[in-house]
């Protein structure tokens, strides 16, 4: 039995230690430890309520806007208080946009180098490599020239000895088998990205004030004056570089990255077969299309043991099954505490001892669903639709079927979309939704302001009791909600429960492991020191350890490194 | 980023970056904060507080000339001492950005943005080693002195390549919602002293 410890995993903000035991080539045993204190949201407590969203969209630096609309989300919802349509549509554009930007970044710059060997690309035929892109994809940055001169920058940088660079590259590693041509492609797609982010990111700039912190929130609605007449405002000029700007974007998500996941689905299917880890999935409703927010976009729902046909629906964001059925519970994590607590019973109460494997090992907290783990993220939200009979998400998802299939005859299904291939393929499906959604939630909001409404603010108010409220938005990295406990307009309470602590949640009290600890049983292992397929499972759940449990590292410089015990 | 209608991407970027919830950590938002406060510059300089992000960086190194991010550091010194380092201090590893799980964001962006044909010509980091970085701390008494520092250092920074950037009269109001309100009273004391030191300097 070998043990590998890798630490950290995340090469974003936050510190992710997974340790694993390796046996005859597989996992046998996993364990996931954030091993940063969390506790930013006592920040929040006796603070003004209009103005939590503010530090709220700080807790993360990567998330900033989703925070910021949980936040306001959760202390409407604890006032009852109803926002303008139009401000259900900006805020849904933000989302949309910000969702776009972050699906990028993780496809390409997080996880794509555990796939694509760039040592390689010297060898392609960049000829060769381009008609095969055209075969795929209708995606016009896909030509010959535009290879070569790719595959020129790649030479350059093997040739001057830089590829170091990449952090985490385990170039020449047996799991990597795309052809050189392949990886090429890939590869042009990675720097091409930057600049489709970019726009991601001006779509949130011009309708939330700046990026990345966003400054048109508010409880209540949004801050965008909307005059058709005014220069300074929203007007059809705005709209208009909207527009322009999602019509630029998404033939590169469409046709580009959402393609991309079918090839690497078509070419690593094997990946099908592992990391299925929890097969209980969460997704909340989100994309309101009414200011009442009675009807989604995106529906919410729970699925238990992978079964589909037993789905069953969260309707919105009111639903009480899911406000009773969340607990936290931290028999393993460094607070406090006995049992499952409610979130607005929950307390934040550091207790530290060191990594102890049947003890307390994280600063992770362990969600818990009436009792079990569940996995959050696209993947969560694509069969909770697929499940539900959901129109766009069968529309895309059969698609992605389709497409792998064509490529290269393999059939896949939902079963085993449950996997670490499932969930990078569910992202790019998730991805290519968001564009016809991007565009319909255009649409809503330019209908609505030709249609004369200009409102987007309803002024709360705060009573001299007590209230109490849950903000919930399907977040890139899945089901997001903050819960708030307001007392004459300050909080009085205030817990976030993120997507990455559904996902990396250590074991509960009955001892059942979260879904990263589970998914990793059975992946395969071909060389302990070089462990790159686990890598690919974790790095498949798009981990982001900084609001899960803040990052503070007092204790001196880590290095990433692979330690085998 | 802030996007007008036909407005020109900012040829130079002064970044701060650090999360402001988490003491000395906030250490650049605080001195890019108080540069702004101090000194006029030409409208081709954008100021930006990031945050904290990672790869996410990015954008905001797209197509940029100079770019000088203004961060917590992890160098050796006692807390406040504050440094300037160069882009190849960045990739020999010699400048250690906050925590390291950072350094690839910054590092790679770059590398990224190289090879794609849109990286700044020039990085330049102002880094001061922080003090305490604790949940809700405001900003160490150290870190502030090397913030008032830092304020100084990008204005020449900025001179030394001919970027215009000139002492206000008189400071502009600062933005700092995150501190404690003797912590933004102390600031804008600092700021006031340092305004009248010049000006007493120029008459005198």
């Amino acid at each position: 039995m070998t043990r590998v410890s890798i630490d950290p995993v995340t090469r974003i903000e936050g510190h992710l230690r997974i340790d694993v035991e390796v046996d005859g080539g597989k996992v046998q045993n996993a364990w996931a430890s954030c091993t940063m204190w969390r506790g930013i949201e006592k920040i929040l407590l006796g603070r003004d309520a209009r103005e939590g969203w503010v530090f709220a969209q700080r807790f993360c630096g990567v998330c900033t806007t989703v925070h910021a609309i949980a936040s306001v989300r959760a202390v409407e919802d604890a006032l009852q208080l109803e926002i303008p349509a139009n401000a259900q549509y900006i805020r849904n554009l933000i989302l949309i946009a910000h969702a776009l930007h972050d699906h990028i970044v993780h496809f390409y710059q997080l996880s794509i180098l555990d796939w694509v060997d760039i040592a390689n690309i010297p060898q392609a035929d960049a000829a060769r490599a381009a008609a095969l892109a055209d075969g795929y994809s209708t995606w016009s940055g896909n030509s010959h020239a535009k290879l070569e001169e790719v595959q020129n920058k790649v030479k350059g940088l093997v040739a001057g000895g830089q590829l170091g660079i990449f952090s985490h590259g385990y170039w020449g590693h047996p799991a990597m088998r795309f052809t050189p041509e392949l990886n090429l492609i890939f590869f042009a797609h990675y720097l091409a990205a930057l600049d489709f982010q970019r726009k991601a990111t001006q779509v949130v700039g011009i309708l939330g004030g700046k990026t990345p912190h966003i400054q048109n929130m508010a409880v209540g609605g949004v801050m965008n004056a909307i005059n058709l007449d005014s220069l300074a405002t929203m007007n059809m000029d705005r709209l208009g570089m909207l527009q322009s700007l999602l019509q630029e974007l998404i033939p590169f998500v469409q046709q580009a990255y959402f393609v991309d996941t079918c090839l690497l689905g078509a070419f690593y299917p094997e990946w099908f077969r592992y990391g299925r880890g929890v097969a209980n999935y969460l997704a909340v409703p989100d994309l309101p299309t009414d200011a009442k927010a009675s009807q989604f976009d995106l529906p919410g729902g729970v699925i238990f043991d992978g079964n589909l046909g037993a789905a069953q629906p969260i309707d919105n964001w009111r639903d009480e099954k899911f406000r009773a059925a969340v607990a936290e519970d931290v028999t393993h994590a460094w607070y406090q505490g006995k049992g499952p607590q409610p979130p607005w019973q929950g307390k934040t109460e550091p207790d530290y001892t060191d990594f102890r494997e049947n003890a307390k090992y994280t600063w992770v907290k362990a969600p818990r669903y009436n009792g079990h783990p569940m996995q959050v993220g696209p993947l969560a939200n694509i069969l909770v639709g697929y499940a539900g009979n959901h129109a766009l998400t069968r529309k895309w998802t059969d698609t992605a079927f389709n497409r792998i299939s064509e490529i290269h005859g393999v059939s896949v299904t939902t079963t085993d979309m449950q996997s670490t291939m499932g969930r990078q393929l569910a992202r790019g499906i998730r991805s290519a939704m968001l564009c016809d959604l991007a565009l319909e939630h255009w649409q809503l909001l330019t209908n609505n302001i030709l249609k004369g409404d200009a409102d987007t603010y309803n002024p709360p108010q705060f009573p001299h009791h007590e209230i109490r409220g849950v903000g919930m938005h399907e977040a890139p990295r899945g089901g997001l909600s903050h819960w708030v406990m307001v007392d004459k307009g300050v909080f009085s309470n205030y817990q976030a429960v993120v997507p990455t602590t559904w996902n990396a949640s250590p074991r509960d009290e009955k001892g059942v492991p979260g879904p990263y600890e589970t998914s990793l049983l059975g992946n395969p292992v071909a060389d302990a020191t070089k462990p790159l397929e686990v890598l690919r499972t974790v790095h498949s759940f798009d981990p982001c350890m900084a609001c899960s449990c803040h990052t503070l590292d007092a204790t001196g410089r880590k290095i990433a490194q692979v330690k085998i015990l | 980023m802030t996007i007008a209608p036909n407005d020109v991407p900012p040829r130079i970027s002064v970044i701060a970056i650090g999360n402001i919830l988490l003491g000395d950590d906030g250490f650049g938002p605080v001195a890019v904060e108080m540069f702004r406060c101090l000194y006029q510059c030409s409208p081709s300089v954008a100021i930006l507080d990031l945050g904290t992000p990672g790869l996410d960086i990015a954008p905001y190194l797209y197509g940029v000339e100079l770019v000088i991010l203004v961060d917590a550091v992890r160098a050796p010194g006692k807390p406040g001492t504050l440094s300037v380092y160069s882009q190849s201090d960045i990739f020999s590893g010699h400048a250690q950005l906050r925590l390291s799980s950072h350094d690839p964001g910054v590092l790679e962006s770059l590398v990224q943005l190289r090879l794609a044909g849109h990286a700044p010509s020039e990085v330049i980091i102002v880094g001061a080693v922080p003090e305490s970085c604790k949940v809700g701390g405001g900003i160490s008494p150290s870190a502030l002195s090397a913030a008032s520092l830092a304020a100084a250092m990008i204005a020449d920074l900025l001179l030394q390549r001919s970027v215009s950037c000139s002492r206000r009269p008189t400071p502009d109001r600062g933005n700092f919602w995150w501190l404690s309100s003797n912590q933004q009273q102390l600031i804008a004391c600092n700021l006031h002293v340092q305004t009248e030191t010049v000006l007493t300097g120029l008459t005198g």
